[in-house]
């Protein structure tokens, strides 16, 4: 007997190009497709769709980073490139996620640095790059023309678009053919909101990833779990404001009481371990692209991902 | 289909005499009709009727219970596939599995810590929930012994993982009335098996390789008399077990296929993958979950995602409005205002209480939302903090008046200020800060 695990549904997820390599007009080793379900997490027998993606996010000011990561990773904290670089050849992830923190200074107004910092993480990494500009409303124009401008054919992933604040980042991933994260405070009606706005400004589908917000494990997590949930769901009954891949990135699960007053023995596990569950419950929930910041969460949930796949075993212990 | 109330009523043998537990034959009839109630709970119902109503008016997962006592926990009785359709009702147990051929020092050890570790969040002790112990040694006697060892120390759920019958005799002779759930039975050996769950009536894991053969066995161990079921689905995968648990909840809660209608058991102890079997298991339908024992973090991490994905969507974990007390505040004790949302009430209250200055506590009712959720919805406002003072007859309890007011609530200080007449501190945004700000800030108060 066949069970039919598309409940009827007729909608299909959109799909994002993340990266280019150089036949596609940018210098990356790979790029991605993300998106192109038809049905929950998990369940697709098309063997074709990819597992979730794993990203690493790291930042080129590393003073309010969690400690956490200092501890582990030393002064390659320091060191921009070479953070992304190890991103990719010891840590194993398959984007790295860059957060411009140098931005976050009071007064900042080096915007020429910005764009060496690209253009260094570009040659340091051949992965596609998701990138965090300013934070900042009075800079946003500026950083977010140089980060598209540097970073021209790369189909970078560029964020953070919000409903009060998208026009700048949207300006920029149009002028030169990148993709945005769209965030709003965990609930659908919003998300599809800011959706229409950008569609209303000319951002394209296939040009918006879909960031419900992530509360962290025990601080709002069941909130995105259940947003994430619907947001998949509404996209599959044929919702088209709402049929982008997501992503989910829990930046707080560092800083939550459970984690920052761990014993020192035991604090790195405990930031891996609460990464790795909210990472593996938002990609059951529908994220395509988890992020974390501790590189060891990184290979647990690509393993992990690996046994989600069609045709996939479990590992034998020998 | 769903049938009324009434039309259920009509059915019923009209005696009430209070059998099944309600007062009344009507009231059973509305359990029934709402899926509350299983018809079996009414002892003089002809077959005709049964059958009738057997399929329609169970829950569409049959609620078994495992382990007896305080620390017993019960499964199944889910309504939905996603818990923003209504809330998800029986948090899976969490077993820790120890083998029969561990030491007895080791087993002891487990045992205890099962026992005794609690994890105390938002006001609720988190806990793992039984033992599981597996006949590795294949011998009747070290399984007894095993059983035995755990049974000593402490009144948990159990399963008893046993491939032959002889095993879970010998087990059962000492642990055979306190429902533990034996494992299992297999389309080779049911018909042993189930006597066995009979003789002393414990539930029961079956398992077969998808979901005809599921359906085939589930029927089968049904004839044989044994109802209280739970379904082992000796996933291949991850992957394979999420597709199969989907499908199975899917076909039980539409009632497309009852006879699929009962808790699922997961098996966590893969190597490499315990830890994402678990979060998947809790978040994708596993109602038993069997881990070697976890470390202090994946403990902690489990049992956070197990709580929140069963908390009720519809309402978040609130406290009542109120005045509360840390310690024993005198007359010149500081007043904090607060949410009562209470993973902030239990964050704040848990520094406060580290920080040893007696206090007060005001709990204003933001309809549980959070400090900065609330201060963005406009649900914190000045009026509701001038209200909560009045109501809660703060002004009586102190001889000043001076409130502390939350780091991120911090742009309505001045609002709060012209509404209430009490001046107002800003405090810090992260309640670990707490202390030091009172050590430091609260003996400058001219009181
Ligand atoms: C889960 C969540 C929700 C849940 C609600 C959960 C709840 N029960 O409140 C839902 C999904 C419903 C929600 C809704 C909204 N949310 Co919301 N939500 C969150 C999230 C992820 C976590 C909140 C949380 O649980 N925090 C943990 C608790 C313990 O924190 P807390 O109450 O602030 O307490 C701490 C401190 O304030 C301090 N403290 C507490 N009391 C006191 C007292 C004193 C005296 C002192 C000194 C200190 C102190 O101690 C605690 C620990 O440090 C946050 C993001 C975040 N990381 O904070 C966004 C967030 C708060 N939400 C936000 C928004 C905008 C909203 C909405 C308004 C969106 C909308 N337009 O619908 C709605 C409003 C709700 C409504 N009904 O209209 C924004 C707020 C933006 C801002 N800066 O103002 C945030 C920051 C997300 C974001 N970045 O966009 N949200
Ligand atoms: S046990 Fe049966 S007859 Fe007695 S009250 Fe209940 S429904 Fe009525």
């Amino acid at each position: 007997m066949g069970y039919d695990l598309h409940f009827g549904w007729t909608g299909t997820i959109g799909k994002v190009i993340l990266g280019a390599t150089p036949g596609e007009g940018g210098t990356r080793k790979t790029s991605y497709s993300i998106g192109g379900g038809t049905t929950l997490p998990f369940l697709e027998l098309n063997p074709l769709l990819r597992a979730p993606l794993v990203a690493l996010e790291i930042c080129d000011d590393p003073e309010y980073w969690s400690p956490i990561i200092r501890n582990y990773c030393g002064d390659l904290v320091d060191d921009v490139d070479a953070w992304a670089k190890t991103a990719e050849t010891v840590y194993g992830a398959d984007l790295v996620r860059l957060y411009l923190t140098s931005t976050r200074q009071r007064n900042f107004s080096d915007i020429a640095s910005v764009g060496k910092t690209i253009e260094a993480v570009l040659s340091a990494t051949g992965l596609p790059l998701i990138l965090e500009g300013s934070n900042e409303p009075r800079i946003d124009s500026e950083v977010f023309q140089r980060c598209g401008e540097t970073a021209q054919g790369e189909r970078l992933l560029l964020g953070t678009a919000e409903a009060g604040r998208y026009r700048s980042i949207a300006a920029a991933a149009l002028a030169y053919n990148h993709s945005l994260i769209a965030q709003s405070p965990i609930d659908v009606n919003l998300a599809k909101q800011l959706n229409i706005l950008l569609r209303e400004i000319g951002v394209q589908r296939e040009h918006i990833v879909i960031d419900p917000y992530t509360g962290a494990l025990g601080y709002g997590f069941e909130y995105s779990y259940s947003a994430m949930e619907r947001i998949r769901f509404s996209a599959l009954k044929g919702d088209t404001d709402l049929s982008m891949p997501m992503i989910c990135s829990a930046i707080d699960s560092l800083t939550i009481k459970e984690v920052r007053e761990a014993e020192p023995s035991l604090q790195d596990e405990m930031a891996v371990q609460w990464e790795f569950y909210t990472g593996i419950s938002g990609a059951a929930a529908g994220a395509e692209i988890i992020c974390v910041r501790h590189p060891k969460t990184v290979m647990m949930l690509k393993n992990a991902f690996a046994s989600l796949m069609k045709g996939a075993g479990f590992p034998e212990v020998n | 289909m769903a049938l009324k109330a009434l039309d259920i009523y009509k059915l019923l043998p009209k005696k009430n005499c209070k059998e099944c537990g309600d007062p009344t034959c009507l009231t059973f009839a509305m359990k029934l009709a709402g899926g509350k109630a299983d018809v079996d709970l009414c002892p003089y119902l002809d077959d005709q009727a049964k059958s009738v109503l057997g399929a329609t008016t169970r829950p569409p997962i049959r609620l078994v219970k495992i382990g007896v006592g305080e620390r017993s926990f019960a499964t199944g009785e889910e309504f939905v596939l996603y818990r923003h359709d209504k809330t998800f009702y029986h948090p899976p147990g969490i077993l820790f599995k120890i083998s029969d051929l561990q030491t007895h020092e080791e087993i002891t050890a487990t045992t205890i810590r099962v026992r005794d570790e609690t994890f105390t969040r938002i006001g609720s002790d988190l806990r793992f929930n039984g033992i599981a112990i597996e006949n590795a040694s294949g011998s009747p006697e070290t399984f007894a012994r095993a059983v035995a060892t755990v049974e000593e120390n402490a009144d948990l759920p159990l399963v008893l993982m046993a491939k032959s019958t002889g095993a879970l005799n010998a087990a059962l002779v000492q642990v055979g009335s306190y429902q533990p759930l034996i494992h299992t039975a297999t389309p080779e050996n049911f018909r042993e098996m189930c006597a066995v769950a009979k003789k002393h009536s414990c539930p029961m894991a079956i398992k077969a390789h998808g979901i005809d053969n599921l359906i085939t066995l589930a029927k089968d161990c049904l004839a044989e008399g044994v109802k209280k079921l739970v379904m082992d689905l000796c996933p291949q995968s991850l992957g394979d077990y999420i597709t199969t648990a989907t499908a199975i909840r899917q076909l039980a809660i539409t009632r497309a296929a009852p006879d699929l209608g009962y808790p699922v058991f997961m098996d966590a102890t893969h190597p490499f993958l315990q830890d994402a079997a678990i979060a998947l298991g809790i978040v994708k339908y596993a109602s038993v979950i069997i881990t070697p024992p976890l470390s202090p973090e994946s403990s902690k991490a489990a049992l956070t995602l197990r709580q929140n994905i069963y908390t009720d969507p519809q309402k978040p974990i609130q406290m009542n409005p109120g005045l509360y007390r840390v310690g024993t505040p005198g007359k010149d004790a500081p007043v904090l205002v607060t949410v009562n949302f209470s993973l902030t009430f239990f964050t704040l209250q848990g520094y406060l209480e580290s920080s040893r200055v007696p206090c007060f506590m005001l709990i204003i009712d933001t309809e549980g939302l959070s400090v900065l959720t609330a201060v963005a919805a406009g649900k914190f406002n000045e009026t509701l903090v001038r209200d909560s003072l009045k109501k809660f007859n703060v002004e009586n309890e102190v001889a000043h008046k001076t409130l502390i007011i939350p780091g991120y609530s911090a742009p309505l200080s001045g609002r709060i200020e012209e509404a209430t007449g009490w001046k107002v501190m800003v405090g810090p945004r992260d309640a670990a800060e707490i202390g030091e700000y009172l050590h430091e800030e609260w003996g400058k108060v001219p009181l």
